[in-house]
Protein backbone atom coordinates (compact mmCIF):
# COMPACT_ATOMS: atom_id res chain seq x y z
CA UNK A 1 0.00 0.00 0.00
CA UNK A 2 1.73 3.14 -0.89
CA UNK A 3 0.78 6.40 0.72
CA UNK A 4 -1.13 7.79 -1.98
CA UNK A 5 -3.66 5.13 -1.70
CA UNK A 6 -4.64 6.48 1.28
CA UNK A 7 -6.72 9.53 -0.43
CA UNK A 8 -9.69 8.53 -2.38
CA UNK A 9 -9.35 9.88 -6.35
CA UNK A 10 -10.48 12.51 -8.00
CA UNK A 11 -13.89 11.07 -8.67
CA UNK A 12 -14.51 10.00 -4.73
CA UNK A 13 -13.38 13.00 -3.65
CA UNK A 14 -16.00 14.98 -5.78
CA UNK A 15 -18.27 13.12 -4.23
CA UNK A 16 -17.43 13.61 -0.88
CA UNK A 17 -16.95 17.10 -1.60
CA UNK A 18 -20.31 17.29 -2.38
CA UNK A 19 -21.89 15.84 0.52
CA UNK A 20 -19.78 17.65 3.07
CA UNK A 21 -21.34 20.77 1.00
CA UNK A 22 -25.07 19.61 1.28
CA UNK A 23 -24.61 19.35 4.99
CA UNK A 24 -25.69 22.90 6.03
CA UNK A 25 -23.72 24.34 9.18
CA UNK A 26 -26.19 25.71 11.85
CA UNK A 27 -26.75 29.29 11.52
CA UNK A 28 -26.96 32.29 14.48
CA UNK A 29 -30.58 31.49 15.20
CA UNK A 30 -29.80 27.70 16.28
CA UNK A 31 -26.19 28.29 17.24
CA UNK A 32 -27.37 30.79 19.85
CA UNK A 33 -30.44 28.28 21.06
CA UNK A 34 -28.16 24.88 21.15
CA UNK A 35 -25.38 27.38 23.43
CA UNK A 36 -28.77 28.73 25.73
CA UNK A 37 -29.09 25.36 26.14
CA UNK A 38 -26.03 23.93 26.67
CA UNK A 39 -25.36 26.63 29.20
CA UNK A 40 -28.41 26.07 31.38
CA UNK A 41 -27.01 22.52 31.78
CA UNK A 42 -23.72 23.74 32.62
CA UNK A 43 -25.25 26.06 35.28
CA UNK A 44 -27.39 23.59 36.76
CA UNK A 45 -24.46 20.99 36.85
CA UNK A 46 -22.27 23.31 38.64
CA UNK A 47 -24.54 23.69 41.49
CA UNK A 48 -24.85 20.18 41.94
CA UNK A 49 -22.21 17.82 44.19
CA UNK A 50 -22.20 15.48 40.87
CA UNK A 51 -21.30 18.63 38.86
CA UNK A 52 -18.53 19.98 41.09
CA UNK A 53 -16.81 16.19 41.45
CA UNK A 54 -17.19 15.75 38.15
CA UNK A 55 -15.61 19.38 37.06
CA UNK A 56 -12.42 18.79 39.46
CA UNK A 57 -9.64 17.11 37.28
CA UNK A 58 -8.68 13.96 36.65
CA UNK A 59 -5.95 13.88 39.46
CA UNK A 60 -8.11 15.42 41.96
CA UNK A 61 -10.82 12.84 41.19
CA UNK A 62 -9.13 9.80 41.89
CA UNK A 63 -7.45 11.66 44.85
CA UNK A 64 -10.90 12.13 46.41
CA UNK A 65 -11.84 8.90 45.21
CA UNK A 66 -8.42 6.85 46.67
CA UNK A 67 -8.80 9.37 50.10
CA UNK A 68 -12.31 8.11 50.86
CA UNK A 69 -11.60 4.54 49.89
CA UNK A 70 -8.89 4.62 52.23
CA UNK A 71 -10.54 6.83 55.24
CA UNK A 72 -12.92 4.11 55.00
CA UNK A 73 -10.21 1.62 54.76
CA UNK A 74 -8.84 2.53 58.07
CA UNK A 75 -11.57 3.29 60.02
CA UNK A 76 -12.84 -0.41 59.18
CA UNK A 77 -9.67 -2.17 60.09
CA UNK A 78 -9.29 -0.68 63.43
CA UNK A 79 -12.94 0.07 64.23
CA UNK A 80 -14.22 -3.78 63.93
CA UNK A 81 -12.43 -6.63 64.87
CA UNK A 82 -10.45 -8.56 62.18
CA UNK A 83 -10.83 -12.31 61.71
CA UNK A 84 -8.63 -14.12 63.72
CA UNK A 85 -5.03 -15.09 63.61
CA UNK A 86 -5.70 -18.21 62.90
CA UNK A 87 -7.99 -17.22 59.92
CA UNK A 88 -5.60 -14.85 58.29
CA UNK A 89 -3.61 -17.41 56.15
CA UNK A 90 -2.03 -16.54 52.90
CA UNK A 91 -5.32 -17.14 50.82
CA UNK A 92 -6.91 -14.67 52.93
CA UNK A 93 -4.26 -11.89 52.54
CA UNK A 94 -4.29 -12.97 48.73
CA UNK A 95 -8.31 -12.52 48.45
CA UNK A 96 -7.70 -8.69 50.34
CA UNK A 97 -5.07 -7.96 47.72
CA UNK A 98 -6.73 -9.05 44.65
CA UNK A 99 -9.97 -6.87 45.93
CA UNK A 100 -7.96 -3.88 46.28
CA UNK A 101 -6.46 -4.00 43.01
CA UNK A 102 -9.45 -4.86 40.78
CA UNK A 103 -11.08 -2.14 42.98
CA UNK A 104 -8.19 0.27 42.36
CA UNK A 105 -8.75 -0.62 38.38
CA UNK A 106 -12.20 0.04 38.50
CA UNK A 107 -11.64 3.47 39.90
CA UNK A 108 -9.00 4.09 37.00
CA UNK A 109 -11.48 3.03 34.69
CA UNK A 110 -14.52 4.85 36.05
CA UNK A 111 -12.49 8.19 36.19
CA UNK A 112 -11.06 8.28 32.88
CA UNK A 113 -10.60 11.11 31.10
CA UNK A 114 -13.20 11.91 28.44
CA UNK A 115 -10.91 13.28 26.10
CA UNK A 116 -9.44 10.16 25.42
CA UNK A 117 -10.93 7.83 23.18
CA UNK A 118 -13.42 5.57 25.03
CA UNK A 119 -12.08 1.90 26.62
CA UNK A 120 -13.47 -0.89 24.31
CA UNK A 121 -16.35 -2.39 25.95
CA UNK A 122 -14.23 -5.56 26.28
CA UNK A 123 -12.15 -4.16 28.82
CA UNK A 124 -15.03 -3.18 31.30
CA UNK A 125 -16.87 -6.47 30.72
CA UNK A 126 -13.63 -8.51 31.65
CA UNK A 127 -13.35 -6.13 34.74
CA UNK A 128 -16.40 -6.97 35.71
CA UNK A 129 -16.12 -10.92 35.56
CA UNK A 130 -12.83 -10.72 36.75
CA UNK A 131 -14.15 -9.72 40.14
CA UNK A 132 -17.30 -12.30 39.95
CA UNK A 133 -14.70 -14.51 39.40
CA UNK A 134 -12.13 -13.12 42.36
CA UNK A 135 -15.56 -12.86 44.85
CA UNK A 136 -16.35 -16.85 43.78
CA UNK A 137 -13.03 -17.77 44.52
CA UNK A 138 -12.38 -15.98 47.59
CA UNK A 139 -15.17 -18.09 49.22
CA UNK A 140 -13.76 -21.29 48.08
CA UNK A 141 -10.82 -20.37 50.06
CA UNK A 142 -11.43 -20.22 53.43
CA UNK A 143 -8.98 -21.21 56.24
CA UNK A 144 -8.67 -24.46 57.78
CA UNK A 145 -10.35 -23.76 61.12
CA UNK A 146 -13.21 -22.32 59.23
CA UNK A 147 -13.29 -25.66 56.64
CA UNK A 148 -14.00 -27.99 60.11
CA UNK A 149 -17.31 -25.99 60.81
CA UNK A 150 -18.25 -25.85 57.30
CA UNK A 151 -21.42 -27.50 58.16
CA UNK A 152 -21.86 -25.13 61.27
CA UNK A 153 -25.93 -23.91 60.62
CA UNK A 154 -24.89 -20.36 61.65
CA UNK A 155 -23.25 -20.38 58.51
CA UNK A 156 -26.26 -19.94 56.16
CA UNK A 157 -28.32 -18.08 58.59
CA UNK A 158 -24.99 -15.47 58.99
CA UNK A 159 -24.88 -15.48 55.28
CA UNK A 160 -27.99 -13.48 55.35
CA UNK A 161 -26.54 -10.49 57.43
CA UNK A 162 -23.16 -10.27 56.23
CA UNK A 163 -25.23 -10.23 52.63
CA UNK A 164 -26.78 -7.28 53.75
CA UNK A 165 -23.64 -5.70 55.26
CA UNK A 166 -22.15 -5.84 52.29
CA UNK A 167 -24.95 -4.54 50.04
CA UNK A 168 -25.28 -1.41 52.43
CA UNK A 169 -21.25 -1.15 52.54
CA UNK A 170 -21.04 -1.14 48.77
CA UNK A 171 -23.55 1.50 48.41
CA UNK A 172 -21.65 4.28 49.11
CA UNK A 173 -19.07 2.89 46.93
CA UNK A 174 -21.20 2.87 44.04
CA UNK A 175 -22.41 6.55 44.75
CA UNK A 176 -19.01 7.92 44.70
CA UNK A 177 -17.84 6.34 41.52
CA UNK A 178 -20.91 6.72 39.75
CA UNK A 179 -20.56 10.62 40.86
CA UNK A 180 -17.05 11.32 39.77
CA UNK A 181 -17.70 9.68 36.31
CA UNK A 182 -17.79 12.04 33.62
CA UNK A 183 -19.70 9.27 31.31
CA UNK A 184 -17.38 6.26 30.39
CA UNK A 185 -19.58 3.79 28.72
CA UNK A 186 -20.17 1.05 30.78
CA UNK A 187 -19.04 2.94 34.03
CA UNK A 188 -22.20 2.12 35.76
CA UNK A 189 -21.55 -1.37 35.73
CA UNK A 190 -17.57 -1.40 36.48
CA UNK A 191 -18.84 0.93 39.73
CA UNK A 192 -21.27 -2.06 40.56
CA UNK A 193 -18.48 -4.57 40.14
CA UNK A 194 -16.33 -2.18 42.27
CA UNK A 195 -19.11 -1.92 45.04
CA UNK A 196 -18.89 -5.80 45.37
CA UNK A 197 -15.35 -6.01 45.28
CA UNK A 198 -15.45 -3.26 48.45
CA UNK A 199 -18.23 -4.83 50.21
CA UNK A 200 -16.50 -8.45 49.91
CA UNK A 201 -13.24 -6.68 51.16
CA UNK A 202 -14.71 -5.67 54.31
CA UNK A 203 -16.81 -8.91 54.71
CA UNK A 204 -13.65 -11.31 54.04
CA UNK A 205 -11.41 -8.91 56.47
CA UNK A 206 -13.79 -9.20 59.15
CA UNK A 207 -16.21 -11.70 59.04
CA UNK A 208 -15.08 -14.68 61.18
CA UNK A 209 -18.25 -16.54 60.15
CA UNK A 210 -16.73 -19.70 58.79
CA UNK A 211 -17.34 -22.09 56.11
CA UNK A 212 -17.54 -21.55 52.02
CA UNK A 213 -21.55 -21.63 51.84
CA UNK A 214 -21.29 -18.97 54.20
CA UNK A 215 -19.28 -16.71 51.96
CA UNK A 216 -20.84 -17.77 48.75
CA UNK A 217 -24.12 -17.06 49.87
CA UNK A 218 -23.11 -13.68 52.13
CA UNK A 219 -20.10 -12.37 50.42
CA UNK A 220 -19.53 -13.36 46.67
CA UNK A 221 -23.00 -12.93 46.46
CA UNK A 222 -22.51 -8.71 46.85
CA UNK A 223 -20.87 -8.88 43.89
CA UNK A 224 -23.45 -11.06 42.33
CA UNK A 225 -26.31 -8.73 43.09
CA UNK A 226 -24.88 -5.52 42.56
CA UNK A 227 -23.78 -6.49 39.18
CA UNK A 228 -26.87 -8.14 37.95
CA UNK A 229 -29.42 -5.84 40.09
CA UNK A 230 -27.45 -2.37 38.82
CA UNK A 231 -26.65 -4.26 35.03
CA UNK A 232 -30.57 -4.93 34.69
CA UNK A 233 -31.32 -1.34 36.02
CA UNK A 234 -29.04 -0.13 33.34
CA UNK A 235 -30.57 -2.39 30.67
CA UNK A 236 -33.71 -1.47 31.33
CA UNK A 237 -34.07 2.17 32.57
CA UNK A 238 -32.46 4.21 29.54
CA UNK A 239 -29.78 6.48 30.57
CA UNK A 240 -30.07 10.36 29.23
CA UNK B 1 -6.95 22.43 3.40
CA UNK B 2 -5.58 24.16 6.69
CA UNK B 3 -7.86 27.30 7.52
CA UNK B 4 -5.84 30.13 8.45
CA UNK B 5 -7.10 33.08 10.50
CA UNK B 6 -6.47 36.13 11.01
CA UNK B 7 -3.36 37.35 13.51
CA UNK B 8 -6.48 39.33 16.03
CA UNK B 9 -8.50 36.18 16.47
CA UNK B 10 -7.56 34.00 19.33
CA UNK B 11 -6.46 30.89 19.09
CA UNK B 12 -8.53 27.69 20.36
CA UNK B 13 -6.12 26.99 23.15
CA UNK B 14 -6.23 30.69 24.05
CA UNK B 15 -9.84 30.66 24.33
CA UNK B 16 -9.70 27.66 26.59
CA UNK B 17 -7.03 29.24 28.76
CA UNK B 18 -9.36 31.78 29.27
CA UNK B 19 -11.96 29.70 29.87
CA UNK B 20 -10.35 27.60 32.33
CA UNK B 21 -9.46 30.87 34.06
CA UNK B 22 -13.24 31.86 33.88
CA UNK B 23 -14.21 34.17 31.36
CA UNK B 24 -17.49 32.96 29.99
CA UNK B 25 -17.30 34.91 26.82
CA UNK B 26 -14.20 32.64 25.60
CA UNK B 27 -16.75 29.72 26.30
CA UNK B 28 -19.45 31.31 23.93
CA UNK B 29 -16.38 31.84 21.09
CA UNK B 30 -15.46 28.05 21.57
CA UNK B 31 -19.44 26.86 20.76
CA UNK B 32 -19.75 29.30 18.03
CA UNK B 33 -16.50 28.13 16.44
CA UNK B 34 -16.69 24.88 16.78
CA UNK B 35 -20.56 24.16 17.17
CA UNK B 36 -21.35 24.12 13.17
CA UNK B 37 -17.95 21.78 12.61
CA UNK B 38 -19.52 19.44 14.89
CA UNK B 39 -23.41 19.62 13.80
CA UNK B 40 -21.83 18.26 10.23
CA UNK B 41 -19.94 15.99 12.02
CA UNK B 42 -22.46 14.51 13.67
CA UNK B 43 -25.49 15.24 10.66
CA UNK B 44 -23.11 13.06 8.60
CA UNK B 45 -22.76 10.24 11.52
CA UNK B 46 -26.68 10.33 12.52
CA UNK B 47 -28.84 11.56 10.36
CA UNK B 48 -31.24 12.77 12.70
CA UNK B 49 -30.89 16.19 13.10
CA UNK B 50 -32.47 16.77 16.86
CA UNK B 51 -29.86 13.95 18.10
CA UNK B 52 -27.09 15.28 16.13
CA UNK B 53 -27.71 18.89 18.11
CA UNK B 54 -27.99 16.75 21.33
CA UNK B 55 -24.77 15.25 20.75
CA UNK B 56 -23.03 18.89 19.82
CA UNK B 57 -24.50 20.30 23.39
CA UNK B 58 -23.70 17.36 25.41
CA UNK B 59 -19.71 17.36 23.72
CA UNK B 60 -19.50 20.80 25.03
CA UNK B 61 -21.12 19.61 28.43
CA UNK B 62 -18.73 17.42 28.75
CA UNK B 63 -16.14 19.87 27.70
CA UNK B 64 -17.00 22.01 30.40
CA UNK B 65 -16.97 19.34 33.17
CA UNK B 66 -13.55 18.35 31.53
CA UNK B 67 -12.31 21.63 31.44
CA UNK B 68 -9.76 21.55 34.66
CA UNK B 69 -8.14 18.82 32.63
CA UNK B 70 -6.78 20.85 29.70
CA UNK B 71 -3.47 21.86 30.42
CA UNK B 72 -1.56 24.66 28.71
CA UNK B 73 0.19 23.92 25.48
CA UNK B 74 -1.93 21.07 24.67
CA UNK B 75 -4.53 21.57 21.20
CA UNK B 76 -7.96 21.72 21.82
CA UNK B 77 -9.39 20.25 18.56
CA UNK B 78 -8.12 16.51 18.89
CA UNK B 79 -10.10 16.82 22.34
CA UNK B 80 -12.98 18.34 20.83
CA UNK B 81 -13.01 15.37 18.25
CA UNK B 82 -12.50 13.10 20.64
CA UNK B 83 -15.15 13.55 23.02
CA UNK B 84 -17.52 14.05 19.94
CA UNK B 85 -16.11 11.19 18.63
CA UNK B 86 -16.61 8.79 22.03
CA UNK B 87 -20.36 9.82 21.92
CA UNK B 88 -21.28 9.25 18.72
CA UNK B 89 -19.90 5.47 19.03
CA UNK B 90 -21.57 5.17 22.11
CA UNK B 91 -25.17 6.60 20.18
CA UNK B 92 -24.38 3.85 17.95
CA UNK B 93 -23.58 1.07 20.36
CA UNK B 94 -26.52 1.81 22.34
CA UNK B 95 -28.92 2.30 20.04
CA UNK B 96 -27.85 -0.15 17.59
CA UNK B 97 -29.18 1.83 14.62
CA UNK B 98 -26.49 1.58 12.48
CA UNK B 99 -27.85 -0.84 9.89
CA UNK B 100 -31.77 0.64 10.13
CA UNK B 101 -32.00 3.61 7.50
CA UNK B 102 -35.20 5.13 9.42
CA UNK B 103 -38.18 6.67 7.11
CA UNK B 104 -38.31 9.44 9.45
CA UNK B 105 -34.61 11.05 9.34
CA UNK B 106 -34.05 10.43 5.59
CA UNK B 107 -37.67 12.88 5.15
CA UNK B 108 -35.60 15.04 7.71
CA UNK B 109 -32.15 15.27 5.67
CA UNK B 110 -33.77 15.84 2.29
CA UNK B 111 -35.89 18.49 4.03
CA UNK B 112 -32.91 20.22 4.85
CA UNK B 113 -31.11 19.62 1.19
CA UNK B 114 -34.77 20.79 -0.51
CA UNK B 115 -32.75 23.80 -1.99
CA UNK B 116 -30.46 21.69 -3.29
CA UNK B 117 -30.54 20.43 -7.13
CA UNK B 118 -32.11 16.61 -7.04
CA UNK B 119 -29.08 15.52 -8.77
CA UNK B 120 -27.04 16.28 -6.22
CA UNK B 121 -29.04 15.28 -3.21
CA UNK B 122 -29.38 11.47 -5.37
CA UNK B 123 -25.61 11.95 -5.87
CA UNK B 124 -24.85 12.73 -1.87
CA UNK B 125 -28.03 10.52 -0.72
CA UNK B 126 -26.02 7.34 -2.56
CA UNK B 127 -22.73 8.60 -1.03
CA UNK B 128 -24.70 8.23 2.25
CA UNK B 129 -25.97 5.25 1.91
CA UNK B 130 -22.07 3.90 0.97
CA UNK B 131 -20.72 5.44 4.31
CA UNK B 132 -23.03 3.44 5.99
CA UNK B 133 -22.03 0.47 5.20
CA UNK B 134 -18.59 1.40 5.94
CA UNK B 135 -17.58 0.06 9.72
CA UNK B 136 -17.75 2.21 12.60
CA UNK B 137 -13.77 2.14 12.67
CA UNK B 138 -13.66 2.87 8.79
CA UNK B 139 -16.27 5.40 8.59
CA UNK B 140 -14.19 7.33 11.87
CA UNK B 141 -11.25 7.73 9.88
CA UNK B 142 -13.30 9.12 6.65
CA UNK B 143 -14.94 11.34 8.64
CA UNK B 144 -11.58 12.68 10.53
CA UNK B 145 -9.69 12.24 7.43
CA UNK B 146 -11.40 13.70 4.36
CA UNK B 147 -13.91 15.76 5.74
CA UNK B 148 -12.41 17.24 8.99
CA UNK B 149 -9.18 17.30 7.04
CA UNK B 150 -7.00 16.21 9.72
CA UNK B 151 -3.50 14.40 9.49
CA UNK B 152 -3.28 10.65 10.32
CA UNK B 153 -1.38 11.03 13.54
CA UNK B 154 -4.11 13.43 14.72
CA UNK B 155 -6.62 10.86 13.63
CA UNK B 156 -4.62 8.18 15.42
CA UNK B 157 -5.07 10.35 18.92
CA UNK B 158 -8.61 11.07 18.58
CA UNK B 159 -9.97 7.66 17.71
CA UNK B 160 -6.86 5.97 20.16
CA UNK B 161 -5.15 3.54 17.59
CA UNK B 162 -1.60 3.42 15.75
CA UNK B 163 -1.12 5.41 12.82
CA UNK B 164 -0.61 2.81 10.54
CA UNK B 165 -3.79 1.18 11.44
CA UNK B 166 -5.43 4.46 10.87
CA UNK B 167 -3.80 4.46 7.01
CA UNK B 168 -4.81 1.12 7.08
CA UNK B 169 -8.65 1.94 7.77
CA UNK B 170 -8.27 4.64 5.17
CA UNK B 171 -7.06 2.94 2.46
CA UNK B 172 -10.17 0.21 3.19
CA UNK B 173 -12.40 3.06 3.43
CA UNK B 174 -11.18 4.64 0.22
CA UNK B 175 -11.39 1.06 -1.56
CA UNK B 176 -14.74 0.16 -0.80
CA UNK B 177 -16.30 3.80 -0.62
CA UNK B 178 -14.74 3.68 -4.46
CA UNK B 179 -16.16 0.25 -5.16
CA UNK B 180 -19.47 1.22 -3.81
CA UNK B 181 -19.89 4.15 -6.07
CA UNK B 182 -17.69 3.20 -8.94
CA UNK B 183 -21.26 2.22 -10.84
CA UNK B 184 -22.42 5.85 -10.10
CA UNK B 185 -19.29 7.89 -10.93
CA UNK B 186 -19.15 5.91 -14.11
CA UNK B 187 -22.50 7.09 -14.98
CA UNK B 188 -21.45 10.55 -14.21
CA UNK B 189 -18.49 10.33 -16.48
Amino acid sequence: MTSGSNRPDAGLGERLRELDALETPGNGELIDRMFAEMKARCDRSDHSIRGFLRSRSTLARRLIVLGVFSMLAIVGWFAFPLVDDQARTMQWTASLVTFSVLLLIAMFMVTRPVHLPALPHWQSVCLVCIALGASVVAAFWPSGAAEAATQAPTGSIMAGVCMGAGLLLGIPVYALLRLVDRGNALGSIVAAAAAGLAGNFVLKAHCSVPGTSHELLGHASVAVLFVVGLGLVHRFVPGK
Amino acid sequence: MVNSSPQSKPTDEELMDAYVDGDEAAFRLLFERYAPILLRLTRRHLRDEELAEEIVQQTFFRLHGARNDFQRGSKLRPWIMTIAMNLVREHWRRSKRRKMTSLETETQAAQEADFMPLELRQRSELLHVALEKLPTSQREVVELHWFQERPYAEVAEIVGTSEGAVRVRAHRAYATLKQLLVLEIRGDE
